[in-house]
Order: C-alpha cells, then sequence, then structure tokens
C-alpha cells in the first residue's frame, strides 16, 4: 500500500503536477496579499477621513465593525477560491487516478503482483489526500496569516476551518475516485463535474431559501443535494468558524442575524450533516473497493 | 541463478505427497455479455514445464492468462497456481507475467519502473541493488535502465516487460505473445532466455500464435480456437499423429484411386502424385507390392511429416468451418 503511496507520489512529480501546483498557489497568495494589504489599508484611510460609510440597511456600523466585516468578507472570498481550486483538484485527481491505469493496461502488470485491489486502491487514495491535504493547509494557513498580519484578523475557530475544508477534498477525491473504478475517465470527468456544478447550485438554492421569509422547498432540496455529495455543505460549515465570534455578535446586535454572503453561513453546520460527510469517505471507498475487486481488468 | 527459497522448499517436501501443478484448471469458463471468450478450459501444467497455448488472435488465450492472474474473474470452473486461487495475492510472489500489450507508466524509467515491481514482489533494498541491473543486462538493456520508458522504442518496451517479469525469481512466468515487437535476434533472445528458465526448473507459460517460437521451446502445447482447446499434447505426438505419404506414378486413373483408398484417405491428386493420409506409414510396403502388381510403375513414395502449422491450420480451420 505504501510502496503505491510512494509511487503516485513520484508520478506527480515526474507529470509536473507538484510543481504546477506549488507555482500557481504562491501565485495565488501573492495576489491575495497583496488584494488585501492595498484594500484594507485604502478602507482604513477612508474610515480615518470620514469619507466611507459602510453598513447594512439597519444601520451604519462603527468602523471597528466595518473594517471587521470588510476583512471577513475578504478573508472568506480568498478561502472560497482556495476550497474551489482544492475541490476541482480533488476531483481531476481522483478521476485521473485508476481508469487512465485500466484503459491504458498499466495496470495489468501492477496487479500481477502480490497486490491486493484494496491495497492498489487505499495507495491511490492515501497519496492523493496526503498532497491534498498540504495543498489545502498551506494555502489556507498562507492566507489567514496574510490576515492576521495586515489587519489582526482572528478567524472563530482556525482548526475547525482547515479541518472542515480538508473534509471537503477527501469527499471529493473519494466520490471521484469511485467514479475513476467504475467509469471510463472521460465520462468521469463529466459526471463528477456536473455532480460538483449542481451541488454548487444546490448550495445557492439552500441560501435563498433562508432569507426571510423562507422557503422549506428550497431548503430541503438544497439538503437532498448536500447529501447526494456534501461538499457545498462542508464549505459552509468551514465558512462559519471563519467568522470572528464578535462580528456574529455585532452583525445580530445590529439586528440583521445575517451577514448574507452567498458562498458562507453564519449558522454551524447540522450534527447530521457533518457526521454524514465524516462516514462519506469512508463509503465511497468502500464501494470503490467493492466494485474494483469485481470488476474485470 | 534462479533457484528461490518456496521452490527449494516445494522440492525437500515433494516426497511426501503428489507434486502441485504449477497451473490447473478445471472447466475455466468465461463470457463478456453475450460473447464467450473463454468454453471450458481443463488443463494442467506441471512443474518446470514449458508449455505453448496456441491459437489464432481472439480464441481466448489472453482472456485464460488474465483468468491466472487473478485480473479477470472466469464465469465458470476454477483456476489453481500451486494448489492456490490466483486471486489470493500471497501466490502471486511465485509468478511473473509479461502482459500482452506490455504498456507501463511512461514517465517512469526503466529503472524507476523496475525498483516499484521489486518492492511490490517483496524484494528488499540489497536485493533490489542487485537484481535490477542483472535483469537489465538479461534482456539486453544493460545501461539503458536511466531512460524514461517514453524514450524506449517497443522492442526495448517488452524487453522490459520481460525483465520485470523474472525480477523477483519467480516460479512460473506467463508470457502473453513476448516476442510480438521483436526483430528476429530479439526473438532468439527470448528463446534463449525461456530455454535458461527451463533449464532452472522455471514453469514456462507461453501464449503465442508464433508457431516457430513455440515448436522450438515447448514440451507441451495446447491449441485452442474459439475459445475451446482443440489439440493438446507433446509437440511430438500432436505434429506426429497424422501423416501423409505421397506417391508419384506413371499415370493415376480412377482404378489407382480406388485401389490406393484402401488403404487411406486420399488428400490431394495433383498431375501424376497422389498425397495419402495414412495412419501409419507402415502401410507404404503394401502399397508398393499392390501397386506394382497392379501394373503401376511407382517412381517415388515418400512420407511426409506434417509440421505444427499443418495441424494447426487444419484444426483451427475446421472450427472456424463449424
Amino acid at each position: 500500500m505504501l510502496v503505491v503511496a510512494r509511487w503516485t507520489v513520484l508520478e506527480a512529480r515526474r507529470r509536473k503536477l507538484l510543481l504546477a501546483g506549488v507555482v500557481l498557489s504562491i501565485a495565488f497568495v501573492v495576489v491575495f496579499a497583496l488584494a488585501f494589504t492595498l484594500l484594507y489599508h485604502n478602507q482604513q484611510r477612508g474610515l480615518q477621513t470620514g469619507e466611507a460609510q459602510m453598513g447594512g440597511p439597519g444601520g451604519a456600523l462603527a468602523p471597528r465593525e466595518t473594517l471587521l466585516l470588510m476583512s471577513t468578507i475578504l478573508v472568506v472570498l480568498g478561502l472560497y477560491g482556495v476550497q474551489f481550486l482544492a475541490a476541482l483538484l480533488a476531483l481531476f485527481l481522483g478521476v485521473a487516478s485508476v481508469s487512465p491505469e485500466v484503459d491504458s493496461g498499466t495496470l495489468h502488470a501492477v496487479l500481477a503482483r502480490p497486490l491486493s485491489r484494496l491495497e492498489y486502491l487505499l495507495g491511490r487514495f492515501l497519496a492523493l489526500a496526503g498532497m491534498l491535504i498540504g495543498y489545502v493547509v498551506v494555502m489556507s494557513g498562507a492566507l489567514l496569516l496574510t490576515a492576521r498580519i495586515v489587519a489582526g484578523y482572528q478567524a472563530g475557530d482556525t482548526t475547525r476551518v482547515v479541518g472542515l475544508m480538508i473534509l471537503q477534498v477527501l469527499v471529493l477525491l473519494a466520490v471521484s475516485l469511485l467514479g475513476s473504478t467504475v467509469l471510463p475517465t472521460l465520462a468521469n470527468g463529466i459526471v463528477m463535474l456536473a455532480l460538483f456544478g449542481l451541488v454548487w447550485l444546490g448550495g445557492i438554492v439552500q441560501f435563498i431559501g433562508t432569507i426571510p421569509p423562507g422557503n422549506d422547498l428550497m431548503a430541503n432540496l438544497g439538503t437532498a443535494v448536500s447529501l447526494l455529495l456534501p461538499a457545498d455543505a462542508v464549505w459552509r460549515g468551514a465558512s462559519y468558524h471563519l467568522m470572528p465570534p464578535s462580528l456574529l455578535v455585532a452583525s445580530s446586535l445590529a439586528g440583521q442575524g445575517n451577514i448574507e454572503l452567498p458562498f458562507a453561513s453564519t449558522a454551524p453546520m447540522a450534527p447530521a450533516m457533518l457526521a454524514w460527510a465524516l462516514a462519506y469517505p469512508a463509503a465511497c471507498i468502500g464501494l470503490a473497493v467493492a466494485a474494483f475487486r469485481r470488476r474485470d481488468l | 541463478m534462479w533457484r528461490t527459497a518456496s521452490a527449494e522448499r516445494d522440492a525437500s517436501i515433494a516426497g511426501t505427497g503428489p507434486p502441485v501443478p504449477a497451473i490447473a484448471t478445471s472447466s475455466l469458463h468465461k463470457a463478456f455479455g453475450r460473447r464467450v471468450a473463454l468454453h471450458d478450459l481443463t488443463l494442467q501444467v506441471g512443474a518446470g514445464e514449458v508449455f505453448g497455448f496456441l491459437g489464432p488472435n481472439g480464441a481466448g488465450k489472453t482472456t485464460a492468462m488474465k483468468i491466472l492472474l487473478g485480473l479477470v474473474h472466469p464465469s465458470g470452473g476454477q483456476a489453481l497456481l500451486f494448489g492456490r486461487p490466483p486471486t489470493e495475492p500471497a501466490v502471486r510472489h511465485r509468478v511473473g507475467y509479461l502482459p500482452e500489450h506490455f504498456r507501463f507508466q511512461e514517465w517512469a524509467t526503466g529503472a524507476e519502473l523496475l525498483d516499484f515491481h521489486g518492492r511490490l514482489s517483496g524484494l528488499g533494498r540489497a536485493e533490489r541493488a542487485e537484481r535490477i541491473p542483472e535483469v537489465l543486462e538479461r534482456v539486453g538493456l544493460a545501461g539503458r535502465g536511466g531512460e524514461r520508458v517514453r524514450r524506449y522504442s517497443k522492442g526495448m518496451t517488452q524487453r522490459l516487460g520481460l525483465a520485470l517479469a523474472i525480477l523477483h525469481r519467480p516460479d512460473l512466468v506467463l508470457l502473453d505473445e513476448p516476442t510480438s515487437a521483436l526483430d528476429p535476434v530479439g526473438r532468439r533472445d527470448v528463446r534463449g532466455l525461456v530455454r535458461e528458465l527451463a533449464a532452472a526448473g522455471v514453469t514456462v507459460f507461453l501464449n503465442s500464435h508464433l508457431l516457430t517460437e513455440v515448436e522450438v521451446v515447448c514440451d507441451r502445447v495446447a491449441i485452442v480456437s474459439q475459445g475451446r482447446v482443440v489439440a493438446g499434447g507433446p509437440l511430438d505426438d500432436l505434429a506426429g499423429a497424422a501423416t501423409q505419404l505421397r506417391l508419384l506414378l506413371d499415370r493415376v486413373d480412377a482404378d489407382l484411386l480406388e485401389l490406393v483408398g484402401r488403404h487411406g484417405e486420399v488428400a490431394r491428386v495433383d498431375g501424376t502424385a497422389v498425397t495419402l493420409d495414412v495412419d501409419s506409414l507402415d502401410v507404404a510396403a503394401d502399397l508398393a507390392t499392390v501397386l506394382v502388381g497392379s501394373g503401376y510403375r511407382l517412381y517415388g513414395l515418400v512420407p511426409v511429416q506434417r509440421s505444427l502449422e499443418d495441424v494447426f491450420v487444419d484444426l483451427v480451420g475446421e472450427v472456424r468451418e463449424r
């Protein structure tokens, strides 16, 4: 299993996947840091000279809260970008994990070795998961650190933010790996992207459903889609922990109760959904192993 | 050079019971949807034998081999390697395999690929360091291990596949069309390798549609066509089973055909030459006496040993006509 994992990492290095990932990630972090710093200082100056006022329809917030709100929005958007990239990466890696080796026939010689199909799949999953986790930790860490240094921004619970973002990539990697054991590469890629798009849309529908006066049908529809693939739901759970507690308190005091970002949530993740999301990768891998064992190569 | 610990262990306990065949299949059947790839394959290959599995393209040879490796699941019947089902990973320690299409990860170098497969087969670091240059040298790739597989020619890739198949000193080597990409020199190298393996007591199971290849190296063959074994046995029996006599005469007429028909079956008449299928060459003497006694002049009476190719074409042709 570890032999396969090592081999998978070597493959990623050889195919310049790691290099491309690192270069693009550095570019992303640099752009974020620049944009964040510029916007923050701009806003700070504006507030000091009293030219800019920011606040919801319920009334203006104090300058300190306004700055905090702006930082939060920027951090949420930045991490939204990270999770989006990580999600796509997880899908691509998962889609390319098994079926191309089956299609090209390179797997014949490998599985003729004393290696069970379970060990092969777990080795692949471990290596890809390890690389994705590294990516999520480094990227979200870099963004949060930037926000902290520039604006003194303190997320509600950094560990849970990163933990849930990791859970999201594991969910996506596991489901695309499952697809990769039963579908040809191209078909799996199409199915996974469609599923990912559907879940994203489901999140938006659910968000709209929760805007007062609320729409139960839309909210339930969103939940149903999240059960199919709890990726967006887990991100929303992560985004809740991203909010500084003081902001949540302030915004509810200001009578809004909701920051109303379509990509984030101000409510924690439902425990049942969290449990489902935690069980989801294991279930996908279990199904993948069962399907792959029966398959003729 | 090829002996393995497990082979020695087997040899030491050989006296305690009947020897376990390297390969044993019983009523192996495989259907892909409605297409039947393998009908009812029952065969045994003893330890140390070189066995040729012969047949035209699409006869089911590769399917049979993949079942023996646990890559394909049979729809019916059973396959055993050294008495164990091939789906058990442990038994595959003793098996080396060259796949038909010999496709390997192209981004890796030859040596990296050998290292990966060595690790999968449980070879330690020191063993791999010793064995990898050795097998590269053996298949004629000495000094080329550092190059990416992508840059290898087809022939080199197949040689690399052979190196992978013998890397871990297996007791059984399954070769699926091992010379399909090789030039005549390469083919001779492979024959040499198979003989070397056989001399070391390694069982070789060879899939091929190239008859000369099989004829030269195999002890026993099975001819398979459309998923069925149509003939099998030691090579000499198979090629010698049906024999022909070629008669050269001054004239051929109906009386003559009637006369020779009593001693065999007329296969062909070309001008004044008659080719006769006979059960045994012993009829030649009688035939000569009878023909001369009946007033025919006999210029020649020659036994024709049928080649494996003739047997093959006849058998495969018969199945196709059905």
